[in-house]
């Protein structure tokens, strides 16, 4: 070791003096040496110098990390009470809202439960990888709370969820058939996930961060690249309701295998409805079929409850304006 | 309860146990193996500006290419117990360059002028040559372009400058752009007190 | 208590007239549109020019470095260029994170203000305007508060079902043999309106008619009821037209407003008697009903219950 130091070190020096013989003193490098062998330390040097501390900013404390595991876990209970309960939408929306807010853009969309697939299958496959509780901890929760309420998560938690549910103006309903296909994708982008955070250290890669559309978005910075497909997909989003979380996000595809065995649900309730079918023009995610509640691609958005003449609070709205005016208000 | 089970709800239920066996396990065996906090870091033992090459050669600079951050989150750091506080620092000046009328160095060395030098300790104004200087890296300045590693280190400087992740901006990302990029892996995940304890003390090779 | 809360901002805000809230919602989306669109281009410029720049600059600072190296004079000027790159380094990525506050700001002011105008329109249209009233004048604009007042029990003009001195004026017409059973029942139904359980034991203890003569010809015909009739009679077409067009939910719709109790085909306060025909005959207006002598069609579960009150508002004005 010290041998291949001074080797080097007579490189540097014989490389440096050829410089200096031929070349004049002034308008030339310096004659340049190694100026001291040891650190002087205060007392050396004299004059009240204190030496100053290394600079060593702190990283975020533990304890927040423990908290947002527990607001994860909160706001996931209130969603699935709001939404299964109360069927109330305006509440939702500021989950969903406040959600956006601290998931996305406070806490910068990471590590987030569709990111740590990769590194639960890593900690599976790699003896060496140690994964921290916390990233243990936000896979679980959710998928957990999928088997007994359905995807809660989706709902009003995920940021990138909620910033595609927030930008929705007025979604255009996908043919089934296409939807069923693209819905295809989201296993392609499982396997693919799973194939590279199972490859060895050197070959590993993390693809679901890599193409994390929103996460430059929540940072307000990165690859201009990404920036760009991430504005691209929020624009789609304002017609097509959440592209990403119903054709790419390998996550919602575990949550919704996990809604199968769900023991709740978002339901249209059957003996209370009137086969209007309005719950079915109100799901933006195709997600009620023959006025009936498809749990495993519900995202737990609550239109329907909110457009139901039944249970919704549409009725007395609506029956009001119409009985003030003659025409019924269809202007 | 059981007798007002249909045959269907019954299944209903064991299905749902034994997900959440199947997934409870799983998370067990995780935690078990589980570390607390887990932060980036650099291990400036293995760094190749720390490490290799002569000074004034090809400096590797993927931390600041490569980070996610606008000005990257890897800040070049000097540890003033080890800094030799000369007058002509190699990591500040460009030792190659020219020598002005006061006989330094006329080229510094960062491209970003982020190091300022100030004289310290009872300073004899007539013999600059002889006085100690201290060297501070101005962290909104410094992007990590590791220049500065490269002039410090042994044998031409004491290598006190290093290169150190700021967790305070680092945003802790799943999959550090960085360390895919890292040609020797020095980029690795560590509890947080070992990331410190490595910050100060000389780092493995 | 989900009544209390309005989901949209358009119907939360229906004091204000409509067209005013459509142009406040414009007046605040292009402004922010354009803003969004000043700063995504202004961002692609910022990213553009610092592209293109990005070598040029490197290769200069690559020079003066070269000339720096043999002649000391080109040194300041190289400590000056680094010094202006990276200040106009800084000064990109303040003047970036500036706009891109401002593009987050302006795009959520400008979705808030698209989702407000998406949501003035009707989400669906209101059901009453398209359905068809028959021999009727056209309706007068009902005062909002009306359909509560409409719904009132009106006076009764039914006879009581106490006063039996008819049932033994019918008797005494028609006769008391066994054969005299259904015109004594039809003539007591005219009266009543159905067959009161009193009227039906005075007729056994007046007549040879027995008690179960009396139960199994009242049952056997559907013109005869043993229950009382509301003050209306409703009858809803089950044809297969109506049927296709969906009356079952328009019966369903109306059994559940006017609360009538399962098994029952009267409410309560006895107002409506809902009754399912075969054919109305009028298949082009399915579904259909007729409210007494009114006929209302292109009904649907939303409309359905309209009808009856706009019944009522005509016959009450």
């Amino acid at each position: 070791m010290i041998a291949a130091w001074r080797f080097t070190a007579l490189v540097i020096t014989i490389l440096l003096s050829t410089t200096l013989w031929t070349s004049s003193a002034f308008g030339q490098p310096a004659p340049y040496d190694r100026p001291v062998d040891a650190a002087p330390q205060a007392k050396n040097i004299g004059g009240g110098y204190i030496t100053p501390e290394v600079q060593k900013p702190l990283p975020r404390s533990y304890w927040l990390e423990v908290l947002d595991v527990a607001l994860l876990a909160a706001a996931m209970i209130l969603v699935s009470w709001l939404v299964l309960r109360r069927r109330n939408r305006a509440w939702l929306l500021l989950v969903t809202i406040a959600s956006l807010a601290y998931f996305g853009f406070y806490r910068e969309g990471c590590v987030c439960p569709i990111g740590s697939i990769q590194n639960v299958v890593v900690a599976l496959t790699d003896p060496e990888y140690s994964i921290p509780i916390f990233v243990t901890a936000i896979f679980f929760l959710p998928l957990f709370m999928a088997l007994f309420v359905g995807r809660a998560f989706c709902g009003g938690v995920c940021p990138l969820g909620a910033i595609q549910e927030l930008v929705l103006l007025k979604p255009v309903r996908v043919p089934r058939r296409l939807d069923r296909t693209l819905g295809l994708l989201k296993y392609v982008y499982l396997a693919l996930a799973i194939w590279y955070a199972a490859q060895p250290i050197a070959d590993r890669d993390f693809v679901i961060c890599r193409f994390d559309p929103f996460v430059s978005i929540f940072r307000r910075t990165g690859f201009a690249h990404m920036i760009g497909i991430g504005i691209g997909l929020l624009a789609l989003s304002m017609f097509v309701g959440r592209p990403y979380c119903r054709y790419l996000c390998p996550y919602g595809e575990l949550l919704s295998w996990c809604t199968r065995f769900a023991s709740r649900g978002v339901t249209i309730t059957p003996d209370k409805e009137i086969d209007c079918g309005l719950c079915a023009d109100a799901c933006p995610y195709g997600a009620i079929e023959k006025n009936r509640a498809v749990r495993k691609s519900c995202l737990y958005c609550a239109r329907c409850y909110a457009s139901c003449p039944r249970t919704g609070p549409m009725v007395p709205t609506v029956r009001s304006e119409a009985a003030a005016s003659p025409d019924g208000g269809r202007s | 309860m059981s007798e007002g089970l249909t045959r269907r709800e019954a299944m209903g239920h064991a299905a749902r146990g034994l997900a959440a066996i199947g997934l409870g396990v799983t998370a067990f065996h995780l935690i078990r193996k589980a570390d607390g906090q887990i932060v980036w870091q650099l291990d400036h033992g293995r760094c190749v500006n720390s490490r290799l090459g002569a000074v004034g050669v090809n400096t590797c600079n993927l931390c600041t290419s490569e980070c996610v951050v606008a000005q990257s989150a890897v800040r070049a750091v000097n540890d003033f117990s080890k800094c030799g506080r000369c007058y002509i620092c190699p990591a500040y000046y460009n030792v190659t360059s020219a020598v002005d009328e006061s006989g330094l160095p006329s080229e510094k060395l960062c491209p970003r002028d982020a190091i300022t030098r100030t004289m310290i300790g009872d300073a004899d104004p007539e013999d600059p040559a002889n006085n100690f200087y201290e060297y501070v890296i101005d962290e909104t300045k410094c992007d990590g372009c590791g220049k500065c590693v490269m002039g410090c280190k042994e044998p031409a400087g004491l290598g006190s400058i290093r290169l150190a992740v700021r967790h305070d901006l680092c945003v802790d990302c799943n999959r550090c752009a960085i360390a895919m990029a890292c040609p020797d892996d020095a980029f690795t995940q560590a509890s947080v007190e070992e990331a410190f304890e490595r910050l100060e003390t000389k780092g493995g090779t | 208590m989900s009544q209390i809360v309005v989901p949209t901002l358009g119907h939360r805000l229906q004091s204000i007239p409509r067209s005013w809230q459509r142009l406040t919602a414009l007046c605040i989306a292009a402004p922010a549109g354009l803003i969004v669109l000043a700063c995504i281009g202004m961002l692609t410029w910022s990213y553009a020019t610092a592209r293109i720049r990005a070598p040029h600059d490197e290769q200069h600072v690559l020079e003066l470095q070269e000339k720096a190296r043999t002649d000391a004079a080109f040194a300041s000027e190289l400590a000056d260029e680094q010094a202006m790159q990276t200040e106009f380094r800084q000064q990109r990525a303040a003047k970036d994170a500036r706009i891109t506050l401002m593009l987050l700001l302006a795009s959520t002011a400008f979705v808030a203000s698209m989702k407000w105008l998406v949501s003035l329109r009707d989400r669906f249209v209101p059901l009453q305007s398209q359905f068809v009233q028959l021999r009727l004048p056209p309706r007068a604009p009902a005062a909002a508060g009306s359909r509560s007042s409409a719904l009132r029990r009106p006076e009764s003009g039914e006879v009581s079902a106490i006063d039996l001195s008819h049932v033994d004026r019918i008797v005494a017409e028609i006769g008391r043999s066994a054969e005299a059973a259904i015109p004594i029942l039809q003539a007591i139904q005219s009266i009543y309106r159905y067959l009161p359980d009193d009227a039906l034991h005075r007729v056994c203890e007046l007549t040879e008619i027995t008690p179960a003569q009396i139960a199994g010809t009242s049952s056997f015909y559907k013109q005869l009821r043993r229950t009382p009739i509301g003050e209306h009679f409703v009858r809803v077409c089950h044809g297969t037209a109506c049927h296709v067009a969906g009356a079952r939910q328009v019966t369903d719709e109306l059994r559940r407003h006017l609360e009538i109790p399962e098994g029952a085909d009267t409410d309560t306060q006895q107002r409506f008697t809902l009754d399912e025909v075969a054919c109305l005959g009028c298949c082009s207006l399915a579904p259909v009903l007729m409210i007494d002598e009114h006929t209302s069609g292109r009904l649907t579960s939303l409309s359905a219950y309209d009808a009856l009150q706009t019944f009522l508002t005509e016959q009450a004005s």
